[in-house]
């Protein structure tokens, strides 16, 4: 008898814990879901034969794993090519933008140079201007400098609109390093070249980070002016060469997805590299 | 030497503002080599930007007065006329309004979403330390790869969602086909690419918001939604305020997603500003028009811009 009651109090118990617990649990279940679910199946699809991959009824687990479609990635398509320009770009984005975005942040928010309430806020002006809609009169600009064509046009536009964002997100990081440190290092002499070569940048290393991940994956993802401003094949980056494949007349989703899985791996690599820091950096950024 | 000595007493005498003793003892050399380096440093972003943004705008307005046909070929100056072809034409304004539609629903389903996802990043626990990161996946993943991913899975043939609705028994036709969904099937994808930046930036924010207060209030009786209301929410403020402007921007500016997916069809059921003027100029190769519709968008998004700070922007004293 006693036993019997103390069993069942201990199940109401677990359940009460349980339906504490249940909401969470399927909010977590959701979010991941929804994340993991739609890269789950393109990883699975793009290991699947020809005639499995279009079965209407479709599996969950490749019945049998095959490269072929890889295989065909490296054969048919110049996918090493879009790579390294890929790559060449993001990377030359994202040193770029460091280097340009963090002399703007250091002088408008640290020196405070006259005005620079006036040019920060043109700063923002420019970024508000849609990239898009200034294709046309962009096309004349890069044809007038005698870049359209060429990996330079890419890299200078990609800086333009990473540059802006980069330069607020290096605002929080720049406010939260105490003014005292520029006084103390100039009370021992240093000018002002010093304090912040010293000083101030080797604080500022986890902003650098942010914006060179936040600067590398809008050039890796970067699409329309990389369609626009470059038509030699030899110069096209991966998204357009991905968008090239499936272009071709009849879809074969197995080489698409192929494609898709290598032109995610590479960026999903770098960011569980240093995924951590970026988040960081992006709410230490943008919270202050 | 001296100018040592001038930053010398700015840091040390005056503590509360030294930027303005440095000034005043600046009047007896005009300009201090610190400034000049300050300028320096902003001047690559200011040339790049004049270059890249300032120069097009300005090109922008001229070619908006001309009739330039394909970029490039010869073109002769007609006064209004191309902005008033723009004006007369009713898909410019349609294409706006499914523009600012564009922006709201995305900005509803991500704000949602990311509130959503941020306040169970929040929790303890294992799940919610390893997703801080790996939440951000969609946002890494090029848009082409995230525009091809979504069509394989809605694919009316073989997708696999389309698949799993039809278990349950529900058709789901061909969402980016079908003129009536086409937009909306568009705003879900988008959102599924941007909501990981938003999530991660209210919960940021969210653990800036002391929990002694939260914990007080629980105390005093204080309901979750009154807590929300009256103590989290004022917090967040700020950052949602720069979020929503920098979130709404940037994707009012989103051509890529729809272009890839939809090409704006069918039958304009998805044609935004961004891709209106893509069209005009790439398909139907009128880019004195494209430039002018350019330009008149450009006014309206400040427009709207200004409303929106002006009504959204945080009191101050809040």
């Amino acid at each position: 008898m006693t036993t019997f009651s103390t069993k069942r109090t201990s199940h109401i118990g677990n359940l009460i814990v349980w339906t504490k617990k249940l909401p969470n649990f399927v909010s977590q279940l959701v979010v991941t879901i929804v994340v993991f679910a739609p890269i789950y199946w393109i990883v699975m699809s793009s290991f699947k034969g020809p005639e499995e991959i279009i079965r209407s009824e479709p599996t969950f687990w490749p019945e049998t794993w095959t490269f072929g479609n890889f295989e065909r990635l490296f054969t048919s398509t110049k996918y090493l090519v879009f790579l390294g320009n890929s790559l060449f770009l993001s990377i030359s984005t994202a040193v770029v933008t460091v280097l340009i975005s963090l002399g703007a942040a250091y002088g408008l928010y640290r020196i405070r140079v006259p005005g620079s309430g006036r040019i920060a806020g043109v700063i923002l002006l420019a970024y508000m201007i849609p990239g898009t809609l200034l294709i046309v009169p962009l096309h004349q600009t890069l044809s007038g400098l005698g870049l359209i064509d060429s990996l330079t046009a890419l890299l200078l536009l990609n800086v333009a609109f990473t540059a802006p964002f980069s330069t607020w997100l290096l605002r929080g990081f720049i406010l939260s390093i105490p003014s005292d440190l520029d006084d103390a290092a100039a009370i021992d002499g240093a000018g002002p070249v010093r304090t912040m070569f010293e000083i101030v940048l080797p604080l500022l290393r986890p902003g650098m980070a942010t914006v060179a991940v936040y600067s590398f994956v809008f050039s890796w993802t970067e699409f329309v002016f990389a369609s626009q401003f470059v038509s030699r094949q030899e110069l096209q980056t991966l998204p357009i060469g991905l968008s090239a494949i499936i272009g071709q007349y009849n879809v074969d989703w197995g080489l698409v997805l192929a494609g898709v899985v290598f032109t995610m791996l590479p960026a999903v690599f770098v960011f569980l590299l240093v995924g951590r820091f970026f988040i960081g950096g992006l709410i230490a950024g943008a919270t202050k | 030497m001296i100018d040592v000595g001038n930053i010398n007493q700015a840091g040390s005498d005056n503590k509360n503002r030294p930027s303005l003793v440095g000034l005043k003892k600046g009047n007896q050399k005009p300009v201090s080599w610190e400034k000049v380096f300050g300028f320096l440093l902003i001047s690559p972003l200011l040339l790049i930007l004049i270059l890249t943004i300032g120069f097009p705008v300005i090109s922008a307005v001229f070619s908006g007065f001309q009739d330039q046909r394909i970029i490039g070929s010869p073109s002769a100056f007609v006064g209004f006329d191309t902005y008033l072809k723009v004006i007369e034409d009713s898909s410019f304004w349609d294409a706006l309004g499914r523009s600012g539609l564009w922006v709201a629903v995305n900005l509803v389903v991500q704000t949602v979403l990311a509130f959503s996802v941020a306040f169970s990043l929040q929790q303890n626990g294992r799940w919610s330390k390893s997703a801080r990161t790996w939440v951000v996946l969609p946002w890494v993943i090029p848009t082409v790869a995230v525009a091809i991913i979504w069509q394989w899975l809605l694919n009316s043939n073989y997708g696999v969602l389309h698949y799993l609705f039809g278990e349950i028994g529900v058709d789901l036709g061909s969402p980016f086909g079908d003129p009536a969904t086409a937009l909306f099937s568009v705003i879900i994808v988008n959102s599924w690419h941007w909501f990981p930046l938003g999530a991660v930036v209210i919960y940021g924010a969210l653990s800036t918001v002391p929990t002694e207060v939260i914990e007080a209030a629980k105390v005093d009786g204080a309901t979750p939604g009154r807590i929300f209301w009256s103590i989290t929410f004022p917090i967040l403020q700020p950052v949602l305020f720069a979020l929503g402007l920098v979130g709404s921007l940037w994707s009012f500016n989103v051509l890529d997603s729809i272009y890839l997916i939809t090409e704006g069809g069918p039958l304009e059921a998805s044609t935004t500003a961004p891709v209106y003027v893509y069209d005009l100029a790439f398909s139907e190769f009128r880019s004195s028009q494209a430039a002018a519709a350019s330009v008149l968008t450009v006014l309206v998004l400040s427009v709207a811009a200004l409303l929106f700070v002006r009504f959204g922007r945080p009191k101050e004293d809040a």
